[in-house]
């Protein structure tokens, strides 16, 4: 019998309009109404406008909602908020391809350490891991590096908690990864997590340092005087340097916590571009 | 209310005056600012758009002072911005950058509807699902409108969003601007006096950071009233002349005697109101 030969009863009709069919008859009903105008017609009858409404904008939300990338998907799964989620996936430092930057610059450090087989003190890695979130927050919020920069500026979420969101979810990714490196490392000892103390105190530092020189310019001039510093301490042969003895790590610890607290003073600069457009914002100085 | 109240407002980078002693006030309906490249119209709207401050001046936005957090913020909850180059994360959808903007508005309940809204109200209903870099210029303009429109501000502040746009692109988007201009406050910067002469009720002339015309478009071309007259050849002493269409000269400036007058358009009243120097620079 073809579709054309029957058409289905009213009382089906309504039974499948409200959900309440059953197999094999659904599928029966399902298929005919598949291939019979007439029936589709008649079975438009029988259902509420008003949840059919309802059911595709349903359907439309479910289809045009943001699908979340993997960086997205992960913070996601670590527990985060589906907005904050959403903000830091526009960071650029969390991005595959700076990752895979910061991961290739680590494996690269690690296989010298190998290849050097030596105990001195992994000067490459202790140097190069702390620059490593200062450049990554660097590039993660100003206006050469955001491209919705102006518009977040002007939004009402505070910019002061949105660069301190994109700067924890920087730390963070480079931390881990940094971690990763110097358990590789041929000789594990306290000194090879030395790079945690400067990794903090230099993004902070840069930070604290931005609204009077710009994002660039800041990130730029403190990790320059960190590899003057450094070079200036090192001892040549040992590879031995102050900065990660106790003493100096302690140093370290406190230019953070001074930096954080010179951070949170002038936190409320970032409420505008106005310091940031007059030193670092070429388009602000273009401006018309 | 005035929706906003500008008295004196100045603001210099290192040596240059960008703004000096600036002063209007806005109401309800498109307000155009008309000026060349160069005038100060987009530092003007970054401050109204609470972006960057001015030096001095005093300045009220929908009854609050942007100059302290507080003023800000309650100005930014009433804000629609579309920046001169609305930056577009590249690997978003339409949508997913204007939910990306409702987030920074702090919108929380419906957040997609409202999306969905706004995307409607500037008919990208078909194209949310596209990344932004396949969509046309023009489409791209309407995503940074449909982000402006989040949360129905009471002022939206657009900065020249008709440039690089086809004459097509062009219309539709003067219609959009005149339809969103109902009921609220717009604020459209332009160096098109098309744009100012098809959807503005009023209009601020720009130049050197002051302020020289404000009142309606029919003003401003009144402004050259019995100064636009047309010749066979290039008047001598015209301010600007150009030829036209059917071979003549439109000239501006002082007319000789006897000199056939014509009915000025705004562009005369523009042209007349910017100074002398201009005006001999885009003559030559």
């Amino acid at each position: 019998m073809s579709a054309r030969d029957w058409h289905v009863a009213d009382d089906d009709l309504r039974a499948y309009a409200d959900g309440a069919a059953q197999p094999p008859w659904l599928w029966s009903t399902e298929t005919h109404l598949a291939a019979c105008p007439r029936c589709r017609q008649r079975l438009a009858e029988h259902v509420d406008p008003a949840a059919v409404r309802a059911g595709w904008a349903r359907l439309d939300a479910e289809l045009d909602a943001p699908r979340p990338g993997p960086v997205e998907a992960l913070l996601v799964r670590l527990g985060l908020p589906a907005h904050t989620a959403r903000l830091l996936a526009c960071t650029p430092a969390l991005r595959r391809s700076w990752l895979t930057a910061v991961g290739f610059a680590l494996a690269v450090t690690t296989a010298a350490a190998h290849l050097a087989r030596s105990n001195t003190v992994p000067i490459p890695l202790l140097a190069i891991a702390p620059l490593l979130p200062l450049i990554g927050v660097a590039i993660s919020f100003g206006p050469r590096v955001d491209p919705s920069y102006e518009l977040a500026v002007v939004a009402p979420l505070h910019t002061f908690r949105l660069l301190l969101l994109r700067c924890a979810a920087v730390l963070s990714a480079t931390t881990a990864l940094t971690g990763v490196a110097s358990l590789a490392m041929p000789e594990y000892s306290p000194v090879v997590l030395g790079w945690l103390a400067p990794s903090l105190a230099l993004t902070l530092l840069s930070l604290a340092l931005t609204p009077r020189f710009g994002p660039v310019t800041a990130a730029l001039a403190v990790g320059f005087g960190w590899l003057a510093l450094l070079g200036a301490t090192v001892h040549v042969t040992t590879g031995e340097s102050v900065l990660f003895t106790a003493p100096g790590q302690a140093g370290l610890a406190a230019i953070a916590a001074a930096a954080a607290m010179a951070l949170w003073k002038v936190r409320a600069a970032f409420d505008t571009n106005h310091h940031l457009g007059r030193t670092a914002d070429p388009t602000t100085r273009r401006t018309t | 209310m005035t929706t906003v109240q500008a008295e004196g407002l100045s603001l210099r980078f290192g040596r240059t005056t960008a703004l000096k002693d600036v002063s209007f006030a806005l109401d309800d309906g498109v307000t155009g600012l008309l000026g060349p490249n160069g005038a100060g119209k987009t530092t003007l709207l970054r401050i109204l758009a609470t972006a960057i401050p001015a030096d001095a001046g005093q300045l009220r936005i929908l009854g609050a002072d942007p100059r302290g957090a507080a003023g800000r913020l309650a100005v930014r909850r009433r804000l629609g911005y579309l920046p001169q180059n609305p930056g577009f994360h590249p690997h978003f959808t339409a949508f997913e950058f204007v939910d990306y903007i409702a987030i920074l508005k702090e919108i929380v309940a419906g957040r997609h509807d409202e999306v969905r809204r706004v995307l409607h109200a500037v008919g990208l209903d078909d194209q949310r699902g596209k990344k932004i870099k396949a969509l046309s210029g023009g489409m791209r303009q309407r995503v940074g409108l449909a982000a402006a429109l989040l949360d129905d501000p009471a002022l939206v502040i657009l900065d020249e969003p008709t440039v690089g746009l086809d004459p097509e692109q062009r219309l539709r988007f003067r219609e959009l601007i005149a339809h969103i201009g109902e009921g609220r406050t717009v604020l459209l910067s332009t160096h098109q006096t098309e744009d100012v002469a098809t959807v503005c009720q009023r209009v601020i002339v720009l130049n050197q950071g002051r302020i020289p015309f404000e009142g309606e478009p029919v003003a401003l071309a009144g402004v050259a009233r019995g100064r636009v007259w047309t010749s066979p050849a290039r008047a001598d002493g015209a301010l600007a002349a150009w030829r036209t269409g059917n071979g003549d000269y439109h000239n501006i400036g002082d007319p000789p005697p006897g000199a056939r007058l014509v009915d000025p358009s705004i562009e005369d009243g523009y042209l007349m109101v910017i100074d002398a120097a201009s005006l001999a620079g885009r003559a030559a």
